[in-house]
């Protein structure tokens, strides 16, 4: 019995470590701010804002033959936005009214952005929640099912059913 | 020729208590009859509508009136130990279950074509050119429904809850009935050309087919003693 | 049959959680956004799995069903009932993770889709069996009866997908269908451990579900034969 709960106390320490490391993670590569706090705390490094490219205010990218596009546009938040120099690879998934993840640096000088890279609302709520309902019941489940097995291993053997059989027709 | 023998027998005793009785027909008359004028109520004021979801309210009341019909079908064996009485009896299984089959099927069948005139005239359908194709969908369909049903009717009478376990058992397994019975029925009464909703009734008839082939091989399992 | 598995299970549990932890490390920390789709394809690692193990459960159903009806061993109508179960679990996972991925990725909870369908079927017959082998009392009847109707369910599925296959491209024509994912190899690592890990975790709660049900039996049956040696 001992065994089996340090084993399971394993198992959650592990699963609360990797929940650690994604949370990590989202930290560092996934979590945006809004213009607002941009405008606001002004940082100086790359940053990822989170905001809706204004109707009308995306510029149509020039014919030139370089592998870069050059694109702007105005990204708002719930009051505020910022205009946005976009200066990177091929921007399909740009579109007017979209809501958008756009990856760069705040100019102080120009009160521009810069942007390097953009990127899709990262919705990390619905993956949360996925991964939690799929995984967390069936964890309970087994927990439950494997105490049941040991608790049920140790009755029976405590009990002796295994040798009481022929032993007790003779004492009757 | 035993086998056939017994068929006859047990479709003969199951049609012969009930024309005398008329319990079973009665109950399952009535459960549509008034499911078709809950239907009728809903869909009053706007016939447009009816008239396109008729086939699934046409199929919607069939299968809750076979459900009744197929639960006491073997109801009626566990009075007298009826049903152990089939267990132990030399007759091959089989046998009983495809007579079992023909009786619940030609219950259902009558009262789908007592109801079905009662649908043409509430809402008003056209189908005097195509009713020998109506009538082929309906024996189709309800004789898919009614060879699963048979075989389930038979386990479920055992058991606790034998109510609700017929229809929690059933009706997933019948989907593909439904759909293809609706979808034909849909074809035929809008006068759609033939090769539009064939494909329809060949999946019934596979259907039944295997169906019918399962059960009569599973029938074996369900009346060992 | 039973002694085997107690001593084999520990391997397919530890081979499961090794597995499922690399996967789940590299699925949710290392593993790249798609390029449509963003982060929310991660759900992916877990509902492509869960989806497969629930065939496979369903497999191993009818599997186990066919080979109690030819041999009688109880022990495999013990695996059969222990295998419904953990599918019904993985089935519903894999329903509601669908789902929630359906919802950012298409704006929909729902589709008419055939798969969705047929997988909602097959989790109606799972509890149907379930609540079979509940509502009787003889177990020799409970094992039969379950038997078949796990045998009627695995033939009746494929006839459910096609069906609604059919209807579906007869009123749907241009909806949503979710299939088309092109993988690229950083996402097809991550998904094939999971995908294994899943294997190896349905097989190993299959068998300690197995021993379980085995376990209360013998304890029932145990129960009954010390108190008739009380009587003696």
């Amino acid at each position: 019995m001992k065994w089996f709960y340090i084993r399971w106390g394993g198992i959650l320490f592990v699963a609360l470590m990797i929940t650690l490391l994604g949370t990590q993670r989202y930290y560092r590569e996934v979590a945006t701010m809004s213009p607002e706090q941009l405008l606001r705390e002004q940082p100086t490094g790359t940053v990822r804002v989170l905001g809706r490219v204004q109707a009308g205010s995306l510029s149509t990218p020039g014919q030139e033959e370089t592998s870069l596009h050059r694109v702007t546009f105005y990204l708002s938040g719930e009051r505020e936005g910022l205009p946005v120099r976009y200066i990177g690879g091929i921007a399909d998934n740009l579109r007017e009214l979209k809501t958008m993840v756009v990856i760069g640096r705040w100019d102080l000088s120009t009160r521009e952005f810069e942007a390097h890279e953009i990127s899709l609302l990262p919705n990390y709520g619905y993956v949360a929640a996925a991964y939690l309902i799929g995984i967390v019941p069936i964890g309970l489940f087994l927990f439950l099912m494997e105490r049941r097995v040991e608790l049920l291993y140790n009755e029976i053997k405590a009990a002796k059913v295994y040798e009481s059989e022929v032993a007790g027709f003779d004492k009757g | 020729m035993k086998f056939f023998r017994v068929i006859r027998w047990i479709a003969w005793k199951d049609l012969a208590s009930e024309i005398r009785s008329r319990e079973n027909i009665s109950s399952m008359f009535f459960f549509a009859f008034i499911v078709i004028m809950i239907f009728s109520f809903s869909f009053s004021m706007d016939l447009q509508a009816a008239k396109d979801l008729m086939p699934g309210i046409i199929w919607v009341a069939f299968g809750f009136t076979g459900i009744i019909g197929l639960g006491k079908s073997f109801w009626v064996e566990l009075q007298n130990d009826c049903l152990e009485n089939l267990q132990i009896s030399p007759a091959p299984k089989g046998a009983i279950y495809l007579g079992k089959l023909i009786s619940n099927l030609i219950f259902i069948l009558i009262v789908e074509l007592v109801l079905f005139p009662m649908f043409v005239i509430f809402f008003n359908l056209d189908v005097l050119d195509k009713v020998h194709l109506v009538l082929l969908i309906f024996l189709l369909g309800t004789l898919g429904f009614a060879a699963v049903g048979t075989l389930f009717s038979a386990m479920t009478v055992q058991v606790r809850a034998r109510e609700v376990m017929l229809p929690i058992l059933l009706l997933p397994m019948v989907v593909p009935v439904m759909i293809g019975a609706v979808e034909a029925t849909r074809g035929a009464l809008n006068g759609d050309p033939w090769v539009l909703y064939r494909h329809w009734l060949e999946l019934l008839i596979v259907f039944d087919i295997v169906f019918t082939v399962v059960s009569f091989w599973a029938f074996e399992w369900i009346l060992e003693s | 049959m039973i002694k085997q598995m107690r001593r084999y299970e520990s391997w397919f549990g530890a081979g499961a959680g090794i597995c499922i932890i690399i996967g789940l490390y590299m699925g949710l920390v290392t593993s790249p956004p798609d390029y449509y789709q963003g982060e929310v394809v991660r759900i992916m690692y877990v509902h492509v799995p869960f989806a497969n193990v629930s065939l496979l459960g369903y497999t191993v159903l009818f599997a186990g069903s066919l080979w109690y009806l030819w041999k009688g061993n109880p022990i495999v109508d013990n695996m059969s009932h222990a295998a419904a179960g953990v599918s019904a679990f993985f089935t519903a996972g894999a329903l509601a993770t669908g789902s929630i991925w359906a919802k950012p990725t298409w704006n929909v909870w729902w589709t008419w889709d055939a798969r969705l369908v047929s997988f909602t079927i097959l989790l109606l017959i799972l509890i149907g069996y379930l609540m079979l082998r509940t509502f009787i009392e003889d177990k020799d009847k409970e094992a039969r009866f379950a038997a078949i109707l796990a045998i009627m369910g695995f033939v009746d599925l494929p006839i459910v997908y096609f069906s609604v296959e059919w209807w579906r491209t007869l009123h749907q024509p241009l909806s949503v269908s979710p299939r088309g994912l092109s993988i690229s190899g950083e996402m097809l690592i991550p998904l094939i451990m999971m995908a294994v890990g899943f294997y190896l975790l349905f097989l190993y709660m299959a068998m300690v579900r197995t021993q379980m049900l085995y376990l209360e039996q013998l304890r029932e049956a145990k129960k009954g034969r010390l108190l008739s040696q009380a009587y003696l």
